[in-house]
């Protein structure tokens, strides 16, 4: 028991160093620490945050608890507008996603934006993959798009909202091949899967993870993955520039954010913290079951990818015809 | 003889004492929180998220599964208690098990909900284990244009929860559609109502305004009378707890009309167990002999939306564990906790996990009867509420209201949401305008204009989608629903007329 605790004082003393450009006194939480997200439970973010809250208490990084608090509603809005509320607690995190930059561009009531918020650190790239019906006539993501060429407006594609990557990534398709076919839009990934699988629409973008056991059952046929390079899960499918389309789809990110005005000292601890999960076996094996893509970054850099990320949000949705408000 | 053997090998797995005290552990605080508004099964389960890694994941799943069809028992007490719904999928039970309160009969109403969620939900357990691949392939065959209809169909019911005029209804029903159609509109991301709100941009939760419009309106409404508000009679001996057999007669079709209600809405992914409750509750009001006790404390009005909720349970598991595919809140965070565990959720879950699955049928079918023995007791217990005078009796149902409304959703902005509804209800009653109508319109309306648009997406604009076999019934239906009523009132008017004439 000794020992344990002796080792665990080892390894933030390590982790201490590892950040010790930025920390200057030693900061630590004193008491439970909130993760706020902005999906109900059961939602993407609310199983990753639990996920977290369970290997940071496994692997012992915390000394306190972690509790996730949903703030649904308005896509990451609320959840945004919670955390600045919270001004300079340290005890307050959020884990965003995409959506959250991509959400106030098109929504005026979203006042908070991540600009206002203070970047902690960027844990991973979600890839995705392009998926049709195994029996479907479509054996690569060619065939489907002259397809949509031949009869323009008939193809569908199934997917979430407008501002979705899944749109996006349609929209970037539709114009470097000059073709045009329908989005559907669904509330929730069930439905867009079943809609699939019912044969009422044509092609969907999917998670790798949730895609993988419809292909080995036979359900499902992967044409192309949204990513740079092929997913270990997936060697035989091409990404899209290897299947002959000239698009970069904007990168899907999970982050860590905090409230606005947190101090330094807190925000290099968590920093640190995340940087030592994220070498952690518990946290690779969760990538890897998972098939998500590593991609720890610190709390400046994450700041770049945001703003790069905004930049073509803004070009897309302005060049896809959507109305981008700020 | 396979799914003997299945069945078999479940019962093994499921009666370790390890399981057994698992699913105990489950459907006990399964029930706890069904009692307590505001709190309900997918915060539950993700709350005990982290302390399920510890566990053998079987047991696991089995505690968890027992959270949330135990939770569909615990729900109908503060329904028919408070008139305050415990769950989503209680609201209906409010309509008919208050009333039967009222009248002294809450002992009665909660037995039924009792015996009404066990026979649906071990019917929905053994329509499980029996026809869930087919069934599963055949829900696929429902989208957007079937939805649409279905909720279509679900609207018609307004009919049938009007009271003495069908205008007020359909006025209350627009109120509930216009505030289904508040937030983030999900096809163009553009807001609607939002009123510059944030809070708004996701919407109101139904639960709120049934909350409000239900509980508060009825407790401003009550505290009006000059006089002092009575105590609610309630009888004495355990007799008078228990329906009778007069009522389990009474029920006969609600429980079959229950069970396949909800669990055929219940494997559709698009559907939940609060349409198929209000469905159920329609059905058995037009089937009806005495269609005008509905609404007046009707014990069949309570043992149909309580047996399709238990249905429903069985039915949602179907396409989670034979596609992979979520259809509500609940079972899509049981479908994470099976990704977290390790397992790989798809088409051939139970065929690489035969073990997991049939212990999970068996311990459901244990399950059920360990909260028959749970809940009958519980009965005697919960009526005496009622003994309550007034003074305590009202502060309580605001109580539980606040705090319920509050833990669901930890924002003061929400609490003044419940207020202006609870102001929404007192007016309602006052102006004699039916409540039941405008959550049914708000339940229905998001999923019936999200699927209206998606089918029209789908044809590119060309209605006729909505004409395949199955929404072409479904419309039929729901026309027949409607016209029938204007026939009985024209029959009325030309009798009047020949009457007067002769």
């Amino acid at each position: 028991m000794f020992q344990i605790r002796w080792m665990n004082a080892l390894a933030m003393l390590a982790a201490a160093t590892l950040a010790a450009g930025l920390a200057h006194a030693e900061w630590k939480p004193t008491k439970p620490v909130e993760i706020i997200v902005h999906t109900g439970p059961g939602g993407g973010s609310d199983v990753l945050a639990r996920a977290i809250v369970n290997m940071m208490e496994k692997e012992k990084l915390v000394p306190v608890r972690m509790l996730v608090l949903n703030k649904p509603g308005g896509n990451g809005a609320v959840a945004a507008a919670a955390i600045a509320e919270k001004k300079d607690d340290p005890h307050t995190l959020g884990l965003i996603t995409s959506v959250w930059i991509a959400n106030p561009l098109t929504t005026s009531e979203a006042k908070v934006t991540l600009y206002d918020l203070k970047p902690v650190a960027q844990l991973l790239m979600e890839p995705a993959v392009f998926a049709v019906r195994a029996d479907s006539p479509f054996k690569t993501l060619k065939d489907f798009v002259e397809a949509a060429r031949a009869k323009p407006g008939q193809m569908k594609q199934s997917g979430g909202s407008v501002t979705s990557r899944d749109n996006i990534v349609r929209q970037q398709l539709q114009h470097a091949t000059g073709t045009k076919w329908a989005f559907v839009s669904f509330q929730g990934g069930g439905e867009r899967l079943a809609a699939l699988l019912g044969g009422h629409v044509d092609i969907m973008v999917i998670e790798p993870q949730e895609a993988g056991e419809q292909v080995r059952a036979g359900k499902l046929r992967v044409l192309a993955q949204l990513a740079d390079h092929r997913l270990p899960g997936y060697p035989d499918a091409p990404t899209l520039k290897e299947a002959g389309f000239d698009v970069t789809p904007t990168p899907q990110i999970r982050a860590v954010v905090a409230p606005p005005q947190m101090p330094a000292d807190a925000v290099a601890y968590w920093e640190g913290r995340f940087a030592k999960l994220c070498e952690t076996p518990s946290w690779k094996k969760y990538v890897h079951d998972n098939q998500l893509e590593e991609s720890f970054r610190p709390g400046p850099e994450l700041r770049k990818s945001i703003v790069e990320i905004e930049k073509q949000l803004r070009e897309q949705f302005t060049q896809a015809g959507i109305k981008v408000v700020r | 003889m396979e799914i003997l053997s299945g069945l078999l090998q479940g019962f093994q797995v499921a009666l370790t004492a390890n399981n057994l005290v698992m699913c105990v552990v489950g459907v006990v605080l399964g029930t706890i929180i069904g009692v307590l508004p505001g709190l309900g099964p997918p915060a539950t389960i993700a709350m005990l998220l982290p302390l399920t890694f510890k566990l053998d994941p079987t047991g696991a799943m089995i505690m968890l599964a027992g959270i949330y069809y135990g939770a569909k028992y615990g729900g109908s007490t503060t329904s028919i208690l408070l008139n305050v719904p415990g769950e989503s999928s209680s609201v209906v039970t409010c309509i008919d098990g208050y009333q039967m309160a009222l009248k002294g009969r809450a002992g009665p109403a909660l037995g039924m909900a009792a015996i009404a969620s066990f026979i649906a939900g071990t019917f929905g357990v053994v329509a499980l284990m029996l026809v869930a691949p087919p069934l599963a392939r055949l829900s696929l065959a429902f989208s957007a244009p079937e939805y649409f209809a279905l909720m279509v169909f679900g609207l018609t019911m307004v009919v049938l929860l009007a009271g003495d005029s069908l205008t007020k209804a359909f006025l209350a029903m627009l109120v509930g559609l216009w505030i289904a159609s508040m937030g983030t509109d999900l096809f163009t991301a553009t807001s609607r109502f939002t009123f510059d709100r944030t809070e708004l941009l996701g919407g109101i939760d139904f639960i709120i305004v049934a909350i409000g419009v239900f509980a508060v309106g009825e407790v401003l409404g009550n505290m009006e009378p000059a006089k002092p508000a009575e105590m609610l009679p309630v009888p004495k001996g355990l007799k008078n707890l228990m329906p009778t057999w007069e009522d389990m007669k009474k029920c006969r079709f609600a429980f079959l009309n229950g069970s396949v209600v909800g669990f055929l809405i219940g494997i559709l992914p698009g559907a939940g167990s609060t349409i198929a409750s209000f469905i159920s509750y329609g059905i058995e009001k037009g089937v009806s002999k005495h269609p005008e006790e509905f609404g007046k404390g009707a014990i069949e009005g309570v043992a149909a939306p309580e047996g399709s909720n238990n249905a429903e349970t069985g039915g949602a598991l179907v396409p989670l564990l034979t596609l992979g595919i979520p259809g509500s809140g609940t079972t899509a965070i049981l479908l994470a906790a099976l990704v977290l565990w390790g397992f790989k959720p798809g088409p051939l879950f139970i065929q690489d996990n035969p073990q997991m699955f049939w212990g999970l049928v068996a311990s459901m079918y244990i399950g059920n009867v360990l909260l028959l023995i749970l809940n009958l007791p519980l009965v005697a217990v919960f009526a005496q509420i009622l003994r309550m005078p007034g003074y305590a009796m009202y502060p309580l149902i605001l109580g539980v209201s606040i705090v319920g409304v509050y833990t669901a959703s930890s924002s003061l902005f929400q609490l003044g949401l419940l207020a202006v509804f609870g102001l929404l209800g007192y007016a309602m009653r006052k102006l004699d305008y039916p409540t039941a109508p405008l959550v049914l319109g708000l339940v229905l309306g998001d999923p019936m204009e999200k699927a209206l648009r998606q089918s029209l997406m789908m044809s590119q604009g060309d209605p006729s989608i909505l004409l395949r076999p199955i929404p072409s019934v479904l419309l039929a239906l729901a026309a027949l629903l409607l016209v029938v009523p204007l026939f009985k009132r024209i029959n009325a008017i030309r009798i009047q007329v020949i009457e007067r004439e002769s």
